[in-house]
């Protein structure tokens, strides 16, 4: 067991005084409580405290001494970031000399001659839980880790230099690192921690060098309010140096918003501009380093909007679900087989707003559940109506995201929307992002083993849009390749892009997989596709994305083809 | 001779000198000390040529170890000359004036120490 008195530092007192009897009437009084060291005048002073400086709980000192005075001590000790941290009691016996110790910084004074040991006593101890106080608050100023200041210690001194120092034209800056739970996850947390400690000093490093201040506000989100600079590329390099150089096996990407000073704007607000910026920045390892200018407010104002709009655009029913069909273009026609569930949103007010403008942004903080599971129950209803009015089932593709994934209940879910429609599953498909394989593979093999269980077919959307890896396509038992439109843009000029092409679908072929090619635009690139033994496209060769009544036209004139050719 | 003995041959307050040094040895060591005290001797050579700093130091050292040491008259005497050369205050005194209180200062140092030296040799 450890006691108390072990765990407690050793408080240690330095007197000064150039008389003994002075020293010594100092020490009768004090030894019984501390451990006491002496020193003749203010130059073996400044050198007992630099030598003592984590040991020393406090300094007697006198003022008028030879060599060094007592006030010169004190002026020194003010500019000097390790020694002003030691209070200081003076010792006068001169009523103006208190005054000008205490402006130098003294943090007390003991009247001479020292008759009254117990006030003396009280004095000191006073004084030095007053400073072990203070150093306490110090501590839990800064993050143990990095060294920088914790949240509100850091809010609280930006606020001050916004509110006192006007004159200063200070940027917010915020950085994050990318998918930092996967890092703390896939390498220990004790590598995470090096992370941030590496990033730390690189912030530190950058801090020396210029004026601001920095925090570790939570988890792997870093603030620094510093001047004014056109260009943080090198900081966001530095920072970035420093994380890469931690391990030869680990890529960190570290991401960066600025939000460049500008009059009048109060510190919250250029953090959270400067928080938006380096949001947008999320995912895009080319530009990790984002400004907010003007059209990132209104980016940011529509955001707001579209957020506060979603529970009610689902209550109104203002997401409307199209269908894109997917031919089979290895028949001598190309034939209907299957479409895709896509979503718009006819908002009352801003009309109709594009998926690309509320989807990645629902995804970033998982309210894209809403809107899918909205999808999904719309989709299925109207595969049912289909199947119901033409006694025919054309199977509808859904789109499932990656925090879809993580929801326990979804398989449940699905299965149960397939009964409350009186669907088969083979009627559903299920499009995933590649991204959705790589986040957590164990679980999203479960999911998909469990889903293909109740017999939904599992298409694996946007392939080679991404981190794509062909060991993926080899483990993740998936029916359907959908080659991201990239691929197919360009194969007409492209010898390489064709080359490409061919061989994904060697591969998917390989591993007995159905190939959707997305984007086919122009019958060039439909017949290089034909050719190349490519199933289906999808694009706007054939149509858009249609209104479901639009779409049942699709259906019925599919069926009319069944029967001629049955005929 | 007692050590409260002396204190009253040379008009000395023993309880003050108690109430800061605590310890009767203490009292002991540092009244034996008083005559090998530099700061007198730096007071009464400056006696002549006045040194301002000189004579503000040694007055304002003499102050201190006195009150400590219980020599209440010597502390009082040498406190009015440091304020007398204390930096920032006027000069109200002629420096014969001040060499008389030097002087002063000095008989009484000198006969201080002559008790001592009987109190010493009392003890030994």
């Amino acid at each position: 067991m450890i006691r108390s008195k072990q765990i407690d530092r050793p408080q240690v007192v330095l007197v000064v005084d150039d008389q003994e009897i002075n020293r010594d009437a100092l020490g009768v009084t004090l030894e019984d409580y501390y451990e006491v060291i002496y020193a003749e005048n203010g130059k073996e002073a400044l050198e007992l405290m630099n030598e003592h400086f984590d040991e020393l709980s406090i300094v007697l000192l006198d003022l008028m001494m030879p060599v060094m005075n007592g006030y010169e001590v004190l002026e020194r000790v003010k500019d000097d970031e390790q020694l002003k941290r030691i209070p200081i009691i003076v010792l006068t016996s001169e009523k103006s000399a208190e005054l000008k110790a205490l402006q130098l910084g003294a943090a007390d004074f003991i009247t001479k001659p020292f008759d009254i040991h117990e006030v003396i006593i009280a004095r000191v101890r006073r004084i030095i839980e007053l400073s072990e106080g203070k150093k306490l608050i110090s501590a839990a100023e800064h993050d143990h880790l990095t060294g920088l200041y914790n949240r509100s210690f850091f809010f609280e001194y930006v606020n001050r230099v916004y509110l006192y120092h006007k004159d200063m034209k200070m940027d917010a800056l915020v950085i994050n690192i990318e998918q930092f739970h996967a890092i703390n996850a896939m390498n220990g947390r004790e590598f995470g921690d090096d992370v941030l400690k590496a990033i730390g000093e690189g912030i530190n490093e950058f801090l020396s060098e210029h004026n601001g201040i920095g925090s570790r506000t939570h988890a792997d989100h870093f603030d620094i309010y510093c001047e004014h600079q056109d260009d943080y590329q090198p900081l966001h390099e530095k920072i970035q140096d420093k994380a890469n150089a931690l391990s030869p096996n680990v890529r960190i990407y570290t991401r960066m918003g600025v939000m460049p000073y500008s009059e009048g704007v109060d510190p919250v607000t250029m953090f959270d501009r400067a928080r938006a910026a380096c949001n947008m920045a999320r995912g895009d390892y080319q530009h990790p380093v984002i400004v907010y200018d003007e059209k990132l407010l209104q980016k940011e104002m529509l955001d707001i909007r579209l957020l506060n709009d979603l529970d009610k655009a689902i209550e109104e029913k203002q997401f409307k679900v199209y269908y894109q069909p997917k031919y089979d273009i290895q028949c001598d026609h190309p034939r209907l087989r299957s479409a895709e569930a896509l979503v718009r949103w006819q908002h009352p007010e801003l009309g109709m707003i594009s998926p690309g403008d509320f989807i990645p942004l629902f995804e970033g903080n998982g309210l894209i559940n809403k809107v899918d599971s909205y999808v999904w129950k719309e989709a299925s209803r109207q595969c049912s109506e289909w199947k119901k009015k033409y006694n025919y089932t054309l199977p509808i593709s859904m789109n499932v995201s990656r925090a879809d994934v993580y929801d326990f209940s979804l398989v449940e879910r699905l299965k149960k929307l397939m009964d409350d429609n009186h669907l088969d599953c083979n009627s559903i498909k299920l499009e995933m992002t590649e991204s959705a394989y790589t986040d957590d593979a164990k679980r999203v093999l479960e999911v998909i083993n469990q889903l293909r269980a109740l017999g939904f077919e599992i298409e694996m959307d946007d392939f080679g849009s991404g981190y794509s890896s062909l060991n993926m396509l080899s483990q993740m038992p998936i029916d359907v390749l959908k080659m991201d439109m990239k691929f197919v843009r360009n194969i007409e000029e492209s010898e390489t892009d064709l080359r490409l092409v061919k061989l994904i679908l060697d591969i998917a072929r390989y591993l007995g997989l159905t190939v959707v090619a997305e984007g086919v635009e122009t019958g060039g690139q439909l017949k290089l596709l034909k050719d190349a033994g490519c199933n289906l496209v999808q694009g706007f060769y054939f149509s858009k994305a249609v209104k479901p009544e639009e779409f049942a036209l699709m259906i019925e004139k599919e069926i009319e083809e069944r029967k001629q050719n049955d005929d | 001779m007692t050590i409260e003995e002396l204190y009253q041959q040379i008009g000395g307050d023993y309880e003050q000198a108690q109430k800061v040094l605590r310890m009767d040895k203490l009292i002991d060591k540092y009244i034996r000390k008083l005559a090998q005290n530099e700061i007198f001797s730096n007071l009464f050579n400056a006696s002549e040529g006045l040194d301002p700093t000189t004579v503000f130091e040694a007055a304002h050292a003499i102050k201190g170890v006195c009150a400590n040491l219980g020599l209440v008259s010597l502390s009082e005497k040498a406190s009015e000359l440091a304020e007398e050369f204390r930096p920032g205050n006027g000069r109200n005194l002629s420096d014969e004036d001040v060499r008389a209180r030097i002087e002063e200062i000095k008989q009484q140092f000198n006969s201080s120490v002559e008790g001592i030296k009987e109190y010493e040799a009392s003890q030994s």
